[in-house]
């Protein structure tokens, strides 16, 4: 069984996340795999692990410094990795790297491609579905859990709207994965030797075959005009002490201000 | 021209909430508007969709699709986008909603933008702000270029405006054929709370620091005195004690009741997105330096053990 795993860098959301002037103030921004591409890795791994062969290959578009985040993945497992690098994907939209991602893999052999449910960054939601449109393959999204593996079908469960929707999944088929799915191993010592010799393929945008028109500013069909600050919630009050006293003060507060029970 | 087409939800033989909150924005602002309604046994509720001002709604009502399905569900969807000639599709960012809205988009060839919590539209020019990086930033987004507008909604972020009765101008579509590829077998319902967490005005929610199943227990009734949904953090539904379906969090369901009770939950990021549209929000944490305190209206730093039983005996004596 041979996986893709598409796994994005992106800025680390717990730390340092502000905004001036519409855009984010890059001081002080860490980069990291995108928590729920982590588990994409993961789950390809255990499913390799399961039917006992074949290779999973990490893909991503980005700057150079992406290149961590594939070293990441090698070291926690994956054979190899595809690394596409052009300054003339700056600026593209979940469309346009999905297009780019039909392209580029449109005649790699592989069974399976994962994909995170969302990119911590942009929370869209959109490249997998519409690679998997794009390439007319079935999809499993916001997948919670894994049934029977085997070399041509895979039984899983997403989380629907009604409940667990239990799905048979002919290969090849495109993936997006819940973070309950699996927790992501770490890299042991070992691991992060071996990522150092695996092979790590660098591609231009003419290398990769994308049309330049499709991607970039002049690809992109959405864009992000400005980012604004969520409006902070302010802090309210807070009571410590003897619980008895404090509960009963609050009760008051939501009974009498609040007038929830009203 | 202008012209919206809505992909309705239902659940329970009933239009859900959100779909009404598109259709009475649409019809508020005098957009022409159909809709598109897709299951098994759901003819019935066309007229209620004509009612919140579609104007013409297209049906596809088969045994084949009472379980949602990408593939049939984005046949039918574009199948009746293209017979309305509608200039945008506005969809909700329900699961159902998140699976179909890039499927639908990639199929006409165009962007989306998804899980828009504000919305202003001006003929196919679309202003959309939406949260990102879970939360901590809001991006003000547009489409750049021609086609068919793609979009998906938050439910709660537009108001139900009531309805007048009418009856529908109910349109046939054919239904497409199964997808074998992937073939839906069942749909597992968990056991949750009695209360829908997305329609609930009060919610009580546990974290791990109710410690286990019997702490779980030791909450529910609060939530029952109250009347209010139960959910959960992440900790709690991985840990097994409650359902992954209560999970509320950017994973998980994002809610904004009236009031949110967040009891033993430290108030990652991740939870805080799914909940800090709460109007009002109460905290119970041991720790007086825990982050659920930083948008807690009203914190109680103190022993969720001691806390909880006076909370369900006092509001057992208000509620007489
Ligand atoms: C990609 C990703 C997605 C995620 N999505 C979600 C999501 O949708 N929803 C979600 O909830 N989390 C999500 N998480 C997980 C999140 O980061 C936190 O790990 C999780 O919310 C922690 O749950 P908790 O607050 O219950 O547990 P903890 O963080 O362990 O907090 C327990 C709290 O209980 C308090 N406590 C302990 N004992 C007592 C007592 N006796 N009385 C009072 N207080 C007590 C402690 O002080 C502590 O603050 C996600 C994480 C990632 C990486
Ligand atoms: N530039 C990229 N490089 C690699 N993977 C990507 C890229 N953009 C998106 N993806 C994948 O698509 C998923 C969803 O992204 P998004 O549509 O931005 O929410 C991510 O979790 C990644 O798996």
């Amino acid at each position: 069984m041979n996986i893709i795993v598409l796994i994005k860098q992106v800025v680390d959301v717990e730390l340092n996340i502000r905004v001036k002037d519409g855009a984010l103030v890059e001081d002080g921004l860490n980069y990291v795999i995108s928590s729920w591409d982590e588990i994409a890795i993961e789950t390809a791994l255990q499913i390799v692990e399961s039917v006992g062969d074949g290779e999973v290959t990490l893909v991503t578009i980005g700057p150079d410094q992406a290149a961590e985040a594939l070293r990441k993945g090698l070291a926690m497992g994956a054979h190899k990795a595809i690394h596409v690098s052009d300054a003339g994907f700056d600026g593209s939209d979940s469309f346009a790297y999905a297009k780019a991602f039909a392209k580029i893999l449109g005649d790699r052999d592989c069974d399976l491609i994962i994909a995170g449910k969302q990119a911590q960054d942009t929370d869209a939601g959109l490249t997998a579905g519409m690679l998997a449109e794009f390439m007319d393959l079935p999809q499993a999204t916001n997948v919670t859990k894994l049934g029977q593996i085997a070399a041509d079908k895979l039984t899983l469960h997403r989380g629907g709207d009604n409940g667990s929707e239990v799905i048979e999944l002919s290969l090849p088929a495109v993936l997006t994965v819940n973070d309950s799915l699996y927790e992501a191993r770490l890299a042991s010592l070992r691991g992060i030797m071996q990522a150092k010799k695996k092979p790590l393929e660098t591609l231009d945008l003419a290398g990769s075959g994308v049309d330049a028109a499709t991607v970039g500013i002049a690809g992109r069909q959405t864009v992000i005009d400005q980012l604004v600050e969520p409006e902070a919630r302010q802090a309210g009050q807070k009571f410590e002490g003897d619980e008895e006293e404090t509960t009963k003060q609050v009760l008051d507060l939501l009974v009498n201000e609040a007038k929830i029970f009203a | 021209m202008t012209k919206i087409l809505v992909v309705a939800e239902v659940k329970d033989s009933e239009i859900k909430k959100p779909t009404l909150e598109l259709l009475s924005y649409a019809n508020s602002l005098s957009l022409e508007t159909d809709a598109v309604l897709i299951g098994d046994g759901v003819s019935g509720q066309a007229d209620v969709l004509a009612g919140y001002g579609a104007k013409k709604v297209y049906v596809a009502d088969d045994p084949s699709l009472g379980l949602y399905s990408t593939s049939a569900y984005t046949s039918v969807v574009a199948d009746a986008a293209s017979q309305s000639g509608a200039s945008q599709i506005w969809l909700t960012s329900s699961e159902t909603g998140k699976d179909l809205t890039p499927r639908i988009a990639a199929r006409l060839g165009v962007g989306a933008i998804t899980d828009i919590t504000k919305l202003e539209v001006n003929g196919d020019n679309i202003k959309a702000s939406r949260p990102a990086m879970a939360t901590k930033v809001i991006q003000e987004c547009s489409f750049t270029q021609g086609g068919v507008r793609v979009l998906s909604v938050r439910g709660g972020a537009l108001d139900v405006i009531p309805a007048d009765a009418a009856s529908a101008d109910a349109v046939s579509l054919s239904i497409p054929e199964k997808d074998l590829r992937a073939a839906i077998k069942e749909v597992v319902s968990e056991a949750g709370g009695e209360i829908d967490l997305n329609e609930a005005n009060i919610i009580v929610s546990v974290g791990r620091g109710v410690k286990g199943p019997e702490g779980v227990d030791l909450v529910k009734p609060l939530a029952q005195a109250i009347g209010a949904g139960f959910g959960a953090s992440r900790a709690v539904c991985d840990a097994g004690w409650m359902p992954h379906s209560s999970q509320v969090g950017q994973t998980g369901k994002v809610v904004a009741p009236a009031v949110y009770f967040a009891i033993g939950i430290s108030g990652a990021i991740q939870h805080l997105a799914g909940m800090s549209g709460s109007k009002l929000i109460v905290a119970v944490n041991k720790d007086p330096d825990a982050p659920i305190f930083k948008v807690a209206d009203y914190g109680i730093v103190g022993d969720l053990f001691k806390v909880v039983p006076i909370l369900i005996e006092e509001v057992q004596k208000i509620k007489g």
